[in-house]
């Protein structure tokens, strides 16, 4: 346990010396900090009766019209369109939609980038021999590295959601903690991506190599994502392949529809996508513990 | 005894035992094969210091390796005290200080130590007791709380060597642990080494530095194309091979040239000494009844004893001009891929 602590420790240690990390803390607290003070919403019988974004009026709504000219109605003392009110529950599950749906891409993709160097060092000639020399398995050291990755981009995740959900909520007098449930997505999803990372890291001390190809299944999910009108037009082989690898390839995009899902409070109409992916990540996983258990450093 | 080669047998008694431990790195898809070691079997006792020599790409760091499960033998078998180097228990009570280590830079020397006393199975309490005691042995102490960024080379090293020591090892590797540190540390990190030796720690130590391994080492082996060809104490290696210098009066020089046109004057600047080899003391008492015979007047007799250094450039030497032998500078067919860029050494 020592031992294991000593690598969380490390990776802890060096996540928090690098610029980047701090960087992204910065970025977070910025944002909420914007949402808290150019946020202003006038709340009157559970629908929003004004809404301004830095001190301007924002319509949010669409206007009244005439049911027979279609002319919008205007208000007869000043002449001002008259528009529908908004209601606080659409008001707050669109926002949190939009918002976490960021913090989705954010948590993930910056997550990525911040922890790449990480796994560089870990691996890094003179360092890596200096851990293997040290009476604990490798199993274990590979471990608490991960673990320790997944820690602090939690409480990264965490610091931004739960910071953004606060500043929504206490606007909006509506607390939907649901939504929170959106951490553990981004912390897996980040987890499933982080996998490749690590994988080509510890195979070919690359990690540069294990960034591109992360962000490049991410597009490429992107494209997998549009099966079902895609494959109609391919032929009975490439629509196989297509298949295929919209089972194999993690659907990162796909699983932001979950998020959302998860943040209306409505039901997921499917978890494959990130049941799928998280298989994947399981099976990458594995695959950079035996190169790692194995491999002459 | 100098013997060559092999020793045999592990031994739990053993600090370190090998036996026929080979390493053969391939390249991709097994492709540009490099052997860096071949069928080495050595046995270092308890208590030692032993010093492992050879040239750059003799296989002495991919053995240092090997011990420490660094990477996998190919074939063969490798012990520390008795125990599989594939286990991690192995490494329980062993300390080690890498070739061009590379500390976190954003530690403090007194975190580093924390982090790597915690991988070695430290309690807390035990490292913060035992780290600064540790900064001081190697004169790091007022730079406890410094960020490694700011550490030269040499720092660097003290404190690899303070990390090594951490869980005060039984047995101990040091690979290059002089490079980059001044006359004075170097001297200081010798001296640390003797005063290691007292308290009956075993250390294991890789240099290039020939005088050093001979002003500490009690033993030697000398590794060369991954087989170890000469081992014995250091007094073994260096001990008189038959050649001996006699100095004779200084007016008897053209005398003796005269009379003794078959002997040579030794390479020495006053010109009185005279070089020969004799096989044995029946030879050497032979050689100096001629000369007395002949009314020469010998001042003094002084066997030649060889510096490690030279008798290292004897053998490596020997065996690169040999029949098979391989011309030192040009690269071996095999050596592809360099085995510098694997084995470090």
């Amino acid at each position: 346990m020592k031992q294991f602590s000593a690598t969380i420790l490390l990776t802890f240690r060096e996540l928090w010396a690098m610029r980047i990390t701090q960087g992204i803390f910065v970025v977070t607290t910025i944002a909420w900090l914007l949402l808290t003070f150019a946020l202003n919403l006038d709340v009157i019988e559970g629908s929003i009766a004004a809404l301004r974004i830095f001190g301007f009026e924002a319509t949010p709504t669409e206007a009244i019209r005439d049911a027979v000219t279609g002319e919008p109605l205007r208000d007869a003392e000043t002449g001002n369109v008259l528009r529908e009110a908004l209601s606080l529950d659409q008001f707050v599950l669109g926002m949190n939609q939009m918002v976490f749906g960021a913090s989705y891409l954010f948590g993930t993709l910056l997550g990525l980038f911040a922890t790449m160097p990480l796994v560089n060092g870990f691996v890094e000639q003179g360092r890596i021999d200096l851990m293997l020399s040290k009476p604990v398995s490798r199993a274990k050291l590979l471990t608490g590295h991960i673990a320790g990755v997944w820690a602090i981009v939690a409480m990264l995740v965490t610091y931004l959601v739960v910071a953004i959900w606060l500043v929504i909520s206490f606007k909006t007098r509506l607390w939907l903690p649901h939504y929170l449930r959106s951490i553990a997505i981004i912390v897996i999803m980040f987890g499933v991506m982080y996998s490749i990372v690590l994988a080509i890291g510890v195979w070919m001390r690359s990690t540069g190599l294990g960034l591109v190809t992360a962000y490049g299944c991410i597009f490429f999910s992107g494209i997998l994502a549009a099966k079902d009108q895609i494959v109609p037009q391919l032929t009975d082989f490439t629509a196989a392949i297509f298949v295929g690898l919209y089972h194999i390839v993690p659907n990162y995009i796909e699983v932001i529809s979950i998020v959302a899902q998860l943040g209306s409070n409505e039901s997921v109409n499917s978890w494959y996508p990130l049941v799928s992916s998280v298989v994947f990540g399981a099976t990458v996983y594995g695959i950079s513990y035996v190169i790692f258990l194995r491999k002459d450093y | 005894m100098v013997s060559p080669g092999s020793e045999t047998k592990i031994d739990s008694s053993l600090a370190i035992a090998t036996d026929a431990l080979c390493k053969v790195y391939s390249g991709p898809f097994g492709r540009r094969k490099v052997t860096a070691l071949n069928g080495l079997s050595i046995q270092v006792q308890q208590g030692e210091i032993y010093g492992l020599l050879g040239p750059n790409g003799a296989g002495k760091t991919t053995l240092l390796k090997l011990l420490l499960g660094i990477v996998s033998p190919t074939s063969g078998s490798a012990s520390l005290f008795g125990k599989s180097v594939s286990l991690a228990s192995a490494r329980w009570g062993v300390g080690f200080l890498p070739e061009n280590h590379r500390f976190p830079p954003f530690l403090t020397a007194m975190q580093t130590l924390v982090v790597y006393g915690r991988l070695a199975g430290l309690e807390k309490m035990t490292i913060h007791e035992k780290a600064p005691s540790l900064l001081d042995q190697v004169g790091l102490r007022q730079w406890s709380d410094a960020r490694l960024k700011e550490f030269s080379k040499g720092m660097m090293q003290r404190l690899g060597i303070a990390q090594a020591l951490m869980n005060n090892p039984a047995l101990l590797f040091l690979d290059e642990p002089t490079d980059g540190v001044d006359p004075i540390g170097r001297r200081q990190i010798r001296d640390l080494l003797v005063s290691l030796k007292d308290t009956g720690m075993t250390i294991f130590l890789n240099s290039h530095l020939l005088s050093e391994v001979e002003l500490v080492c009690t033993r030697v082996g000398i590794l060369h194309r991954g087989k170890l060809v000469k081992t014995g104490s250091v007094d073994d290696l260096t001990r008189a091979s038959g050649r001996y210098q006699i100095q004779i009066a200084e007016n008897q020089k053209s005398e003796l040239t005269e009379l003794f046109p078959d002997l040579h004057f030794a390479n020495r600047s006053d010109e009185t000494w005279i070089q020969f080899e004799a096989a044995d003391a029946s030879e050497l008492n032979l050689q100096i009844d001629r000369l007395r015979n002949s009314g020469i007047q010998i001042l003094s007799i002084v066997p030649q004893v060889q510096t490690l250094e030279s008798r290292f450039m004897e053998i490596i030497g020997d065996i690169d001009d040999s029949p098979g032998g391989i011309p030192r500078f040009e690269k071996r067919t095999e050596d592809v891929e360099s085995t510098d860029k694997h084995s470090g050494s």
